[in-house]
């Protein structure tokens, strides 16, 4: 007996549905794998971060489109930053990226890649559990990198208070750690 | 603070905590986390997507709001379609894309989860469906989606058009329509599944026509984008195809290897559909290679899933594969018995095809025990079957041959596979016409 085609339907999956705004699936989707998609086109295609964005932006857009057709979420979303960073470099033309005769996708994450997103995932699940305040600081601190003088004079604190609160939202994030990975405080 | 910035504090105090620390573990395990993580996690923690689910950013607000659309449109096609759905005739005589409100992606997505769901069943209400997502998706600006997406839309509409041709037998024109959804999906680097989907029904279509070599290199084209896609299951599908082709071609010894991986595949994956399928299929090829008794053990492993899980005509198939052993071990009469039984239960489940095969097994069966007036009886029934279901082809003509060679006494085994191969030639093109076998001279 013949198999013919696949078994696809189009729409997005009544699961995913939610009421207004997006279908719940595609946030958790974007916020699970998009750090993944960035890492593999930065590091394994040396794509500019710039230029990563918008083919992360174009992986997911396309998946959306026709979300109910993906089977696996994952491997798909790897596959398609994989085929938009080949494609994007020029280096072969869109339908050779795809069946490229390699044995597995040349995007396959490395473990040292898909390490890297793990701490970054985790971090994203510390930052829920330290607070608005610690939150705030560790951004200004780490990711617009002001400095303790600069946070002092905006927070109206002391420079050595900067890091004395640095200090304790780093212990709150530990403690946190602690919890999640169900290590015992030491 | 001190693993933080060791530096800020004062030489004392720093040398006095360095001792407190080489002393006790417990304050040393503390600085590791925040001195060595942080050597580790700076960069993570300067990089803006590791703070994305609590400042946002522009990448996600833009894919957040086009998510809404995509939703939004899904549900006004529920309502905007229903009424077209339920009535496929309304549907052929309306032109949708005529409506503006029916120029959403929406509608194409809908059309096209009806057209899938119905193409093997109902193949022409199918088409209709794969028509009006085609007009509705070749209507939409290129650009009114992000990422030239109206082009997937585009892609799959004409693909579900050919699904639906290449039911119907009109193998020439799905392959334009594959031809059509493979330029659409081919607009951008991202629609690698959709690449991969119509390589596999291109793969089906060239087997349907016995183009087999072609289909080979379709079907490993397929599953090459769909271990490049990660869809383990649409792989298996055309790894299933391939090793299908494969058979089909005389092949038994290579397309066992690859039924025996699949079935390594589902114990792997504990997968019962794949572990009865590729079981089934294991059988027809050891059956080819006259290895009975293996044949017989990969059967009845097949038929213990299929009793529990379904469905109903692969369980039918498996049993006729165990009658097929039996018949090949000489049982004849019990072979016979048997594959009457599965004629017929394909006969009730409208399979008049498999049950003219089966019947056609059943007329070697009956040749060989020289009961050439059953094979007439036998060929009257089918004559009537295929009648009753409208078959006025040159099946009707090849079960006519059967019934008076049968009644001349002239039958041959010869005549039996040539009515047989025909058959399944005419099941994917009605229109070919039955050449009578030539018979030796004298």
């Amino acid at each position: 007996m013949q198999v013919h085609a696949d078994e696809a339907t189009y729409m997005t999956p009544p699961a995913m549905r939610t009421g207004d705004g997006p279908p719940a699936g595609f946030e958790e989707a974007y916020l699970q794998f998009a750090p993944l998609l960035r890492k593999i086109a930065v590091k394994k295609f040396g794509i500019p971060m710039s230029d990563a964005e918008p083919l992360v932006h174009d992986v997911f857009a396309t998946y959306f489109t026709n979300a109910g057709e993906v089977n696996d979420v994952g491997p798909y979303l790897v596959g398609g930053i994989c085929n938009a960073a080949r494609h994007h470099l020029r280096r072969v033309d869109a339908s050779e990226a795809i069946f490229c005769g390699e044995i597995a996708c040349v995007a396959t994450p490395t473990e040292s890649i898909l390490h890297e997103v793990e701490r970054k995932l985790l971090l994203r699940r510390l930052f829920a559990r330290i607070g608005s305040r610690c939150r705030d600081l560790l951004h200004r601190y780490y990711l617009i990198g002001e400095s303790t003088g600069a946070i002092a004079g905006a927070l109206h604190f002391k420079p050595m208070t900067v890091l004395i609160h640095l200090s304790k939202c780093r212990k709150r994030a530990l403690e946190a750690y602690h919890s999640m990975t169900e290590k015992p405080p030491t | 603070m001190y693993a933080a910035q060791p530096d800020a504090i004062a030489e004392g105090r720093r040398a006095g905590i360095e001792a407190h620390l080489a002393a006790c573990a417990e304050c040393q395990e503390a600085h590791d986390f925040f001195a060595i993580r942080d050597d580790d996690l700076a960069d993570d923690l300067a990089e803006p997507d590791t703070w994305e689910p609590i400042i946002g950013s522009a990448t996600h607000a833009a894919l957040m709001e086009y998510g809404t659309r995509v939703a939004d449109e899904d549900r006004e096609a529920e309502v905007l379609l229903q009424a077209y759905l339920e009535s496929p005739i309304t549907t052929a005589w309306t032109t949708l894309v005529a409506k503006r409100r029916f120029r959403t992606g929406g509608v194409v997505r809908k059309l096209c989860t009806a057209a899938h769901s119905v193409y093997e069943s109902k193949p022409r209400v199918a088409l209709t469906f794969a028509d009006a997502a085609i007009s509705v998706a070749e209507a939409l600006p290129d650009d009114l989606y992000p990422a030239l997406a109206v082009y997937r839309l585009r892609g799959t509409a004409w693909k579900e058009r050919a699904n639906a041709q290449m039911i119907l037998g009109q193998f020439p024109q799905a392959l334009e329509s594959l031809d059509r959804a493979e330029r659409a999906y081919g607009k951008t680097a991202h629609n690698g599944l959709g690449l991969s989907i119509v390589a596999l029904v291109r793969a089906s279509v060239l087997y349907a026509q016995l183009r087999l070599d072609e289909a080979t290199v379709m079907a490993e084209r397929a599953e090459r984008g769909f271990t490049h896609a990660g869809d383990e299951k649409r792989r298996m599908d055309a790894a299933f195809l391939r090793a299908g082709i494969m058979f089909e071609g005389g092949d038994a010894n290579g397309a066992l290897t690859v039924f025996r991986r699949i079935i390594e595949h589902g114990e792997n994956t504990r997968s019962l559909r794949w572990i009865a399928r590729g079981s089934y299929a294991a059988g027809n090829c050891e059956v080819d290679r006259s290895n009975f008794g293996e044949a017989s053990l990969l059967f009845h492993r097949a038929l213990v899933i299929f009793r529990e899980v379904g469905p109903d005509h692969e369980l039918l198939a498996t049993e006729w594969g165990i009658a097929r052993v039996m018949f090949h071990g000489g049982k004849f009469n019990e072979a016979i018995r048997r594959m009457r039984d599965v004629a017929a239960g394909f006969e009730r489940r409208g399979m008049v095809m498999y049950a003219a095969y089966v019947g056609l097994d059943v007329a070697e069966g009956l040749l060989a025990l020289n009961r050439t007036t059953e094979i007439v009886a036998l060929a009257k029934h089918l004559f009537s079957v295929f009648m009753s279901v409208g078959l006025l082809t040159g099946a009707l003509s090849a079960i006519a041959y059967l019934k008076e060679a049968a009644s001349a006494k002239r039958l041959t085994k010869q005549d039996v596979e040539a009515i047989r191969a025909f058959l399944r030639r005419a099941e994917r093109q009605p229109s070919l016409q039955f050449v009578r076998p030539p018979r030796a001279p004298g």
